[in-house]
């Protein structure tokens, strides 16, 4: 038991951080965001590959850092400051999904293209409302011939499928077994249409009309080959909602350092206005909702990462993040008067960011019914 | 790395001081602090703290030098969750606040007089800041302390010196130079309770609580009873308080309340109805889960940065105003769950769980006030833990 992080997880953090600020300045982000169609932040996306974090979790043999879901939090928190575009979260919990839903020749096949950055994807694998909900909606049936499958039905507020090169998606199998597929997104039969979220974040509706999945490495199978069960999936969901906390965690860090910083600045009455107590006190609410985020997300990545499902890890994780990331943007922009309610000084970009993934997946009321199956 | 899991040895020793609890906390004890809380001086509760001086348990993260078994601040912070969880006293400010701040900054005497006894659980001490003028403004307190000779005198009196009428000693802190700036004429003395000149007023809180007024009129105290260095004392209450306010809120009784209220909410109320069959309950006693773990996660930070070697005053601030806010919610919503039967005053027939929720509702509000308001602590978050500039506190 020690709750501090390591030199390691502190020389990570650093890294990352300088990265972000280097490599993802907030008119890179605003140009993301106003782009259509969208195009990738390739130097970044670069820079990310270099610096090995689509491999953290990856094994070795795979050409991963086969390091822990935790050193993957750790990049998560600072994503969230660095308001890193989501297409790289979605690629980190496809490599995730395959690595847990995965068999051998599954994880040979996808892994090492997704620890170098050389594909991109996203994952379609539990409810946009309520990600406890992971039964698909999706149909697969065996072809004839060939080992391949077809997929049928629809999907919707899929993250970033205009980006990614493949999804990874759920769907029972001949009625009744539950199964997960890798499917490159541009294959025919396959409709993409995009839904304008908040803040520029794009979500897709994706129909799959009978879509054909031919590669034998696209189906996984479970990683003793018996094909993934419910738990597998929940575990999956679980983790990337608590990594995702992490990132609320990170977007409450870069405002409240914001907001310090314009308080500090900001002379009214002849003194600084964080001199006040009434703003002191805002920011002293903001850091004890951070706090209580930061521990209860780091704790839920620590469990699951230990083998845990973490379902009541997770709620609790998701619950604090939630409310923490809102609370903490709302203040700041009441903080910050007019000047953060112009956009051209980029507070909204945060606030529009906590609101998204605080949403995505189900909020606190959503993660506080979590609590009671756990 | 970051690592929320107890080792063998910490788990270990959870086992050991729970099969403690459950061998040695009696229905006579529990009874007697019911009914009396802590008042006699050779009962129950006498004899439970014996139990603990034997094992060491009061200076469980004291170095072996001072009597101390010198075990990590974990291992104390286990130990206080579960006494806390149990509901029964276990190590006090006393070997908290007070004997860490003896090993810090006391003399060599100090530490020799006063440690061994602290350890035995022999030694309990009320800890003298508040006065009817210096509450939250602790730097303007006025009594007096004048060297004569070998001895210092003191004049003047304390407020809210709760266990004065049981305690051995004041940790007392007085004004050694008048003329100095107000945080830089304070000392600390050791004041032993049953010298002449004292006199203890009680007070009784809300709560039932008793705590006390105490007047000292000219008490005479050998030199050597003063702590450290003269007009330093500051510094060492300060750091008291950082220790104080991580001390006073593990948790565990807030886990245990909850606990309790859950298996409530599952029982139908004297009308028929349950509710956790109600989404507006079963919500508000999930935020308290959620609630409840953060605080108790707060701890073990709090807890792995002493083992670090960092007085957490900033993560202790953090952890004390949101612990007893929850304290307070919790309260509330048993209340509300409970309906009008949660108003059943504590130990009164038919009150669900003695009134332990009822008694609760009064007990909450001492710890957003009580080791620092958490106005105060608002600030020092702030201040501290973001350099925002103090307006003249």
């Amino acid at each position: 038991m020690k709750l501090l992080p390591d030199q390691d997880q502190r020389d990570l953090a650093s890294m990352l951080s300088a990265l972000f600020v280097a490599e993802c300045p907030t008119n890179l982000v605003r140009e993301l965001r106003d782009a259509d169609p969208r195009s990738m932040p390739t130097r970044l996306w670069k820079s990310l590959a270099d610096a090995g974090v689509f491999g953290l979790l990856v094994p070795q043999q795979y050409g991963g850092a086969g390091g822990t879901l935790s050193d993957l939090g750790v990049f998560c928190v600072e994503a969230g400051r660095g308001l890193c575009p989501t297409i790289v979260h979605g690629t980190v919990q496809a490599a995730l999904a395959i690595q847990l839903l995965g068999g051998p020749d599954q994880q040979a096949a996808w892994l090492p293209s997704l620890a170098d950055g050389k594909i991109r994807a996203t994952t379609c694998l539990w409810s946009a409302r309520d990600a406890a909900v992971t039964a698909p909606t999706l149909h697969a049936r065996s072809e004839a011939w060939g080992g391949g499958w077809r997929l049928s039905g629809a999907a919707d507020f899929v993250a970033d499928a205009d980006l990614a090169d493949h999804l990874v998606v759920s769907a029972v199998a001949e009625g009744e077994r539950l199964m997960a597929f890798v499917v490159p997104l541009a294959t025919a039969g396959l409709w993409i249409e995009p839904m304008q979220l908040m803040g520029g974040h794009r979500a897709f509706r994706i129909a799959f009309d009978d879509v054909e999945v031919p590669d034998p490495a696209a189906a996984l199978a479970g990683i003793d080959n018996a094909g993934p069960v419910d738990q597998d999936l929940r575990r999956v969901a679980n983790a990337a909602v608590a990594l995702l906390s992490l990132d609320l965690v990170g977007v409450g860090e870069a405002v409240l350092q914001r907001t310090v910083d314009y308080t500090m600045a900001r002379k009214q009455f002849g003194r600084p206005i964080a001199s006040f107590q009434a703003a002191q006190h805002l920011v002293a609410n903001m850091h004890i909702a951070l706090a209580a985020a930061r521990l209860a997300a780091h704790s839920a990545v620590f469990w699951i990462g230990q083998g845990r499902t973490g379902t009541r890890e997770t709620a609790i994780a998701r619950m604090h993040a939630a409310s923490a990331a809102k609370l903490i943007t709302l203040d700041a922009h009441q903080l910050h008067g007019g000047m953060g309610y112009v956009v051209e000084t980029d507070l909204h970009l945060f606030s529009e960011r906590a609101r998204v993934l605080a949403t995505l997946g189900g909020g606190a009321d959503v993660a506080a019914t979590w609590l009671e199956e756990a | 790395m970051v690592d929320f899991e107890l080792d063998a040895a910490q788990n270990a020793w959870l086992a050991e001081v729970r099969d403690f609890l459950q061998a040695n906390v009696t229905l006579a004890l529990r009874s007697e602090l019911a009914e009396h809380g802590q008042e006699f001086p050779d009962g129950e509760v006498a004899s439970w703290r014996r139990k603990i001086g034997e094992r060491g348990w009061f200076g469980l993260n004291w170095p072996a030098e001072y009597g101390g078994l010198g075990l990590g601040a974990i291992y104390q912070h286990l130990l206080m969750r579960e006494f806390e969880y149990w509901g029964v006293p276990g190590p006090d400010l006393t070997v908290t606040s007070v004997a860490p701040m003896i090993m810090r900054h006391g003399t060599e005497q100090n530490k020799l007089e006063f440690l061994p006894p602290i350890a035995r659980g022999e030694l309990i001490c009320a800890v003298g800041y508040s006065e009817p003028d210096a509450g939250t403004d602790l730097a303007s307190l006025r009594t007096r302390a004048v060297q004569d000779g070998d001895e210092w005198v003191i004049t003047g009196s304390k407020i809210w010196n709760s266990v004065a009428n049981r305690a051995t000693h004041e940790w007392l802190c007085v004004r050694t130079d008048p003329s100095a700036a107000r945080h830089r004429g304070i000392s600390v003395i050791m004041v032993p309770t049953q010298l002449p000149g004292i006199t203890i007023r009680p007070l009784y809180a809300w709560s039932g609580y008793r705590t006390n007024e105490v007047f000292f009129d000219d008490v005479r105290v050998p030199v050597g009873n003063l702590i450290g260095e003269v007009n330093r004392g500051w510094t060492y209450i300060t750091g008291a308080l950082d220790l104080e306010r991580g001390a006073l809120t593990n948790a565990g009784d807030l886990r245990h309340a909850l606990d309790v209220l859950t298996e409530l909410a599952g029982q139908p109320r004297r009308d028929g109805s349950t509710p956790l069959h109600m989404s507006s309950f079963r919500r508000r006693l999930a935020q308290a889960e959620a609630d409840v773990e953060a605080a108790m996660l707060m701890g073990y930070q709090a807890a792995s940065l002493l083992d670090s070697g960092v007085i957490p005053t900033v993560e202790v601030s953090v952890e004390k105003v949101f612990s007893s806010e929850l304290r307070q919610r919790i309260a509330d919503l048993a209340i509300d769950l409970l309906g009008p039967d949660g108003l059943l005053a504590y130990r009164s027939p038919g009150a669900p769980e003695d009134g332990k929720f009822e008694r609760l509702y009064r007990v909450a509000p001492l710890m957003r006030f009580g080791g620092g308001t958490n106005e105060v602590l608002r600030d020092v978050i702030a201040q501290r833990g973001h350099g925002m500039p103090s307006y003249g506190r």
